[in-house]
């Protein structure tokens, strides 16, 4: 087991809030892994609300990224390069860092180890989930035919968690991640079944981020009002086709937004 | 010989191949910096071999947390190793 030896320390320490969960808290050992999965979760949850953060600051800048991403379209090696000068130069940052997710990979993984020698050597205790629909959560998925419905939720969840945070991906990396839950089935099938139900939580938990992430992200809103930057002419022309708010606070300085604006339906969308 | 002495690069090489297409794949990786980091983590291992590579690439991925800004930052202009 190369992987299971440096990653033996984040074992133990899983193990025992695993064992704390059902001896002293007094779960069921399907529910301590549930619970466990959510702890593990929740401590993830600063990255994800950093990561909102910066994708409601890029949400204000798009006008202008727009206008960058129009006038290298030729280049796209220069549009990318011109589109992460300006991240850094605004601060935002839209993709995710790579160390925070790299920094995910052990405590899976260690969870994963702690599942599957649990399910090798289960514990005495109640071993089943929901009055008996999970007879065996140590036993494989393909046991009893609660395995097959938590692998049916299981892709329902993986391919909901996808479309959910891949809208900015490009269409063949989508499909391929759309492709894989598919195949990890039959990896999954031959697994233990409270595996299967860590596989679960852990989607939907994803899911339900991603939709509290949506409602939080601003609809192609206005961008905030001006800074003491000056904008370029370019930039003042699509300001005036932005939303109310912004535009009545620039109107003075904009002798051309008029014949740009309209009314009609961008006040209906400000004020909602 | 030369391929010889590349050897321990090469396995650096397939180790960034292989996550790219597993569980890169799988993150739909999207990195704040450009080039991503396993481009830049190819890119340092072709450049300067296994360890100074790793190093860089190390460097790097410490550096692509969220409390940075990211931007544009290729090898070359790295300024660990002459």
């Amino acid at each position: 087991m190369i992987v299971g030896s440096p990653l033996t320390p984040l074992e133990d320490l899983l193990r025992s809030i695993l064992d704390w969960l059902h001896g002293s808290v007094g779960f069921t050992w399907a529910w301590s892994i549930v619970a466990l999965t959510l702890m593990v979760r929740l401590l993830l949850v600063p990255l994800m609300v950093k990561q909102i953060h910066s994708m409601q600051n890029l949400q204000r800048h798009a006008p202008q990224m727009k206008e960058i991403q129009r006038k290298y379209k030729a280049d796209k090696k220069r549009q990318q390069e011109e589109l992460m000068k300006f991240y850094k130069e605004n601060q935002i940052n839209p993709a995710a860092s790579c160390l925070p997710m790299l920094a995910q990979f052990p405590v899976f993984i260690a969870l994963y180890l702690v599942l599957r020698k649990f399910a090798k050597h289960p514990p005495p205790g109640d071993l089943s989930w929901l009055h008996g629909f999970v007879p065996n959560i140590a036993a494989h998925a393909s046991a009893h035919w609660s395995g097959y419905v938590l692998l049916a939720l299981y892709v329902a969840t993986q391919l909901v968690s996808t479309v959910l945070m891949s809208a900015t991906m490009d269409k063949a990396q989508r499909t391929m991640l759309l492709v894989l839950p598919l195949t990890f089935v039959f990896f999954l099938i031959n697994f233990p079944t409270g595996l299967v139900l860590y596989w679960v939580t852990t989607n939907l938990w994803t899911v339900g981020q991603g939709l509290i992430t949506r409602r939080l992200m601003p609809k192609a809103q206005a961008p905030a009002k001006r800074t003491s930057r000056t904008a370029p002419r370019e930039e003042a022309d699509q300001d005036g086709a932005v939303p109310e708010p912004a535009a009545a606070v620039v109107q003075p300085a904009q002798p051309a937004q008029p014949k740009r604006v309209k009314r009609k339906k961008k006040r209906g969308g400000a004020r909602r | 010989m030369r391929y010889a002495l590349r050897a321990p690069a090469y396995a650096g090489l397939g180790l960034v191949y292989l996550y790219r297409w597993t569980l890169g794949v799988l993150w739909g990786g999207r990195c704040k910096y450009h080039p991503s980091c396993s481009q830049y983590a190819l890119d340092a291992l072709r450049h300067y071999g296994l360890v100074r590579g790793t190093i860089l690439t190390g460097w790097r991925l410490l550096r692509c947390n969220p409390w940075s800004d990211g931007g544009v930052d290729y090898v070359e202009s790295q300024g660990i190793f002459r």
